[in-house]
């Protein structure tokens, strides 16, 4: 039987170069670096705040969202970017405080071509175009519904919400199928927002669903970010430290990397009472208000341990990426430990506490700022509210659970009108923003800068400065495309003819530096 | 001149892929010394000869290798990887699979530490540990070949034998041309697989292509062994396994050299090997790499002391749980006269799911030996299942026969 042990090794032998084997290191984790389609960019929770949401009053709803599929150039034809029948989409709610999941709002999207002969996914021009000679119609009419044979390329999808257990199939009153909205090619091919609005699906029982390539909510100066925290030099002399003015100001100074891309998003819209443990509204006061949220995508796996007949089985899932809070992955989480964390459970997030409580990216930071700047020593416990049901955004009372990225919500505080809200969050006194939930508006770049770094919730400590801790900020305040005022909030996707990505050195793009 | 003999050296033998890494690792080596890096990467080289030439002194030249590289870099990981492996090269499972646990720790996204977690898992017995750590390297990069390869032997495990094919020939295909030698392993395995149902035609056909790939490839005439006494042609066999015993001097390796050539009616010189078998086996008794389960079957079925083969079979059945260790310690009971132990250490190992057709036998043997004519009946259908063909099948058969 020695055969086999040496057999084993050699297998494992096989083509192993000594280094570690970790595939590509990308801007996430590798597995999702190799796995665009599952690569989940951002998730967000929030207290609705549309017109129906009276400003003050008691919350009714809460809208969740995950954008997949990174950096989408709108322009990039001919098959543009659907989102993978292979993919299982999920959004997450926990609602007793264990970390596991008791609402989930399944998606899977199915893909059909009207016109397989046509070299695009999309074609159209207004009243269509004709062969001079023939008079056959060789383009279609633009595309002003999810009926036009223009959208060649078009996907439909389910939604399934589990709760309690049960499996409820989502659906509109008439049978109709939910479409995705299509990448915007531009002005001559289609009306994106006449399909945009088409494709908001109101249900009944309170519940909203939207799924297409829209506006990446998300901005930020990535090249700075990833150019190992190389922020650019505003006016405090300081790179990545904003002006008191700069700071208050709804503009930009460096460049939005994400500006002009597109992004694959999923938005769901829940009354509260569907995702609450008591199945009411709780106020802001109550242990049962705060729900943690996070977003999954898996693919089928390979089982190893088959079922003895194949073809009944319908296998299992593997888990290809999650993501509860901004930037946990992506900047704490070790590169060697990423994988693991993209595929394991929140509730299994005590093995990174580690990661949480001590982030090496606070120390690189640091030392990157030779002086100029202090942060708290570890262990993080000012952190805990991001990884614990803790204050201030849960009650008192709440059960702090065990250390699992969630993004905690509590969904007893009123939202705040879009008007007065801040791009700060709790930072900005806006009870209602990041790390409370997350809003498609709240600047978590800076506010993840100012809390993870600058350890604000942790201030005052040796060398604490309110105007370098509390002003960390990439330069990027707003964002290139308006937001929607009602569900899914997003905003429209930069369209593919007339797009713009602000770079540095252009007006709006911020300094070359 | 000299120039010129190494060249003709050159010619005369196409270096294999190890020596080729040997080679270059050692290039690597003169030219920055101290480096961890090349270090590691020539002890990995030795571990791969040593697979090639099952060789153990390659194992003693890796070490020496990663000592340096440990000393030049304490607690690099790819060093520490590395003597993982040594160690289950060298059968030190337990070790192998404490220090794997460390390296998994330190970096849990490592492929191939989930690798050698698994093996050491896997030999130990127990085999929900390895199949967790074979499904999230299957689960971490779809149709890595490390993860189909132990995906595969735990298939067979499992009684899956159609699947580990599956799993062999994914292997196979993914596997790079350059890599012959992995390339006649992968072969040789798939020829184990059909040769156990008793595919005995195309487990010949793949061995003979294993064999250009790798020639004089042991394990590869090993399994041409094995396809030739399955056919009868008991001398072909002898031939073969003195030729693999001749590349692979293990003890283990005499014992079933023994049995061919009795099987050839060549009892003088079986009785030659079973001694020399029987002292070499003794000799490394009491260390982890050892041969104590074909000493089991040889006091067992040869020199006719069942309490040696108990002593033994127990003593490394504390040491492991796998099936063939426990299948052991059954026969070496049942030998003995403890037939309901034996039972239940053989029906504990088939509860993998192992449908190996001479343990389905055997299981059958001492279940009628129990009085369980029920149990015996259905272990004898298994195993003419597993495989009609088997060297137990007429035994078997006859078993079944109601008698007259």
């Amino acid at each position: 039987m020695k055969l086999r042990l040496h057999g084993l090794l050699l297998g494992a032998a096989a083509f192993a170069a000594p280094g570690v084997v970790l595939a590509a290191n990308h801007r996430e984790a590798p597995i999702t670096a190799l796995d665009h389609k599952a690569d989940i960019t951002d998730v967000y929770a929030f207290v609705s705040y549309g017109a129906d949401q009276a400003p003050g009053a008691a919350p009714r709803k809460v809208t969740l969202i995950m954008g997949v599929d990174p950096l989408l150039e709108p322009a990039n034809g001919p098959t543009v970017f659907p989102f993978d029948p292979d993919i299982l989409y999920e959004l997450k709610v926990d609602n007793d405080n264990d970390a596991r999941a008791d609402v989930v709002f399944e998606f899977r999207f199915q893909t059909e071509y009207q016109l397989p002969g046509v070299f695009t996914a999309l074609a159209g021009v207004e009243g269509g175009a004709f062969n001079p000679r023939t008079g056959a119609l060789v383009v279609p009419p633009r595309i002003t519904s999810f009926d036009n044979p223009g959208l060649n390329q078009r996907q439909t999808y389910t939604v399934t919400m589990v709760r309690n257990g049960r499996r409820t199939r989502l659906g509109n009153a008439d049978g109709s199928p939910f479409f995705a909205v299509p990448d915007n090619a531009g002005p001559r091919t289609l009306d994106y927002e006449a399909l945009f609005a088409a494709a908001t699906y109101r249900l009944a029982g309170g519940i909203s669903v939207f799924a297409g390539t829209t506006d990446d909510a998300f901005w930020i100066d990535l090249g700075a970010a990833f150019d190992t925290v190389n922020f650019r030099i505003l006016g405090s002399g300081v790179p990545g430290v904003l002006t008191a003015a700069e700071d208050a100001a709804a503009q930009n100074f460096a460049s939005d990397t994400v500006s002009g891309y597109a992004v694959n998003t999923i938005a769901v819209e829940v009354p509260i009472e569907l995702l609450t443990r008591t199945g009411r509204r709780e106020p802001a006061a109550s242990p049962a208000a705060t729900i943690g949220v996070w977003a999954t995508t898996s693919r089928r796996a390979l089982l190893l341990r088959r079922s003895p007949l194949p073809a009944l089985d319908l296998g299992d899932w593997r888990q290809v990426q999650r993501m509860g809070n901004p930037l946990i992955n992506e900047l704490i989480v070790g590169i060697g430990s990423k994988d693991r964390f993209s595929m394991d459970q929140p509730a299994n997030d005590g093995q990174f506490a580690g990661f949480f409580l001590d982030p090496p990216i606070v120390g690189i930071v640091e030392a990157l700022y030779g002086g100029a700047l202090s942060v708290p020593a570890a262990p993080r416990n000012d952190l805990l509210p991001l990884v614990t049901y803790a204050a201030p955004i849960a009650a008192p009372g709440t059960p702090a659970g065990p250390v699992a990225d969630l993004l905690r919500l509590n969904t007893g505080v009123p939202a705040t009108p879009p008007a007065q809200a801040s791009r700060l969050g709790l930072l900005g006194g806006d009870a209602a923003g990041f790390p409370n939930g997350r809003r498609v508006f709240d600047d978590v770049t800076d506010i993840t800068l100012r809390v993870g770094v600058g350890g604000v919730l942790a201030a005052p400590f040796p060398g604490f400065n309110p105007d370098v801790n509390g002003r960390l900020g990439d330069g990027v305040n707003v964002n290139d495309t308006a937001y929607r005022t009602a569900f899914p909030y997003v905003g429209s996707g930069p369209d593919g003819r007339n797009r713009r990505h602000l770079d540095p050195g252009e007006p709006g793009g911020g300094p070359v530096n | 001149m000299l120039a010129l003999a190494l060249l003709l050296a050159a010619a005369a033998a196409v270096p294999t892929p190890a020596e080729l890494r040997i080679a270059q690792a050692r290039v690597a080596v003169a030219r920055t010394p101290e480096q961890p890096r090349p270090h590691v990467e020539l002890a990995m080289a030795f571990a791969r000869r040593a697979r090639e030439t099952a060789d153990p002194d390659q194992y003693r030249r890796a070490e020496e290798a990663l000592a340096t590289a440990l000393r030049l870099a304490p607690g690099d990981f790819a060093a520490r990887r590395t003597r993982a492996w040594v160690l289950l090269g060298r059968h030190e499972f337990a070790r192998a699979l404490e220090e794997a646990r460390a390296l998994n720790r330190e970096v849990p996204d490592d492929l191939l530490t989930y690798g050698l977690l698994a093996d050491a898992h896997a030999e130990l017995g127990q085999y929900a540990e390895a199949e967790k750590a074979v499904q999230w390297m299957l689960n971490l990069r779809p149709g890595n070949v490390p993860a189909l390869t132990r995906g595969a032997y735990l298939r067979e495990l499992f009684g899956d034998v159609e699947g580990a094919l599956d799993f062999m020939a994914q292997a196979f295909d993914r596997a790079p041309l350059e890599e012959t030698e992995d390339r006649a392993w992968i072969l040789t395995q798939i020829a184990h697989l059909h040769l156990a149902v008793g595919r005995l035609e195309t487990a010949d056909a793949l061995l003979a292509r294993a064999l250009e790939l790798f020639p004089r490839y042991h394990y590869a005439l090993a399994q041409q062994a094995r396809v030739r006494s399955a056919q009868g042609r008991h001398a072909e066999a002898a031939a073969l396994l003195r030729a693999r015993y001749e590349a692979a001097p293990h003890p283990e390796n005499l014992y079933e050299l023994g049995e061919a050539l009795a099987r050839a009616g060549r009892a003088a010189e079986a009785e030659a090997a079973f001694d020399g078998f029987e002292r070499a086996a003794r000799a490394e008794s009491d260390g982890w790499d050892n041969a104590n389960r074909e000493l089991v079957a040889y006091y067992v079925d040869r020199a006719r002391r069942p309490e040696e083969a108990l002593r033994l079979g127990r003593a490394e059945r504390a040491r492991r749980s796998d099936v063939f260790t426990r299948e052991a310690l059954a026969r070496a009971l049942f030998a003995s006269g403890l037939v309901s132990d034996a039972r239940a250490e053989i029906e504990a190992a088939l509860s993998v799911g192992i449908r190996d057709a001479c343990m389905l036998y055997r299981a059958g043997v001492m279940a009628a030996a129990a009085g369980d004519a029920a149990a015996a009946a259905r272990h004898f259908q298994a195993s003419l299942e597993a495989n009609p063909r088997s060297e137990v099948a007429a035994e078997a058969r006859r078993a079944l026969q109601p008698e007259s």
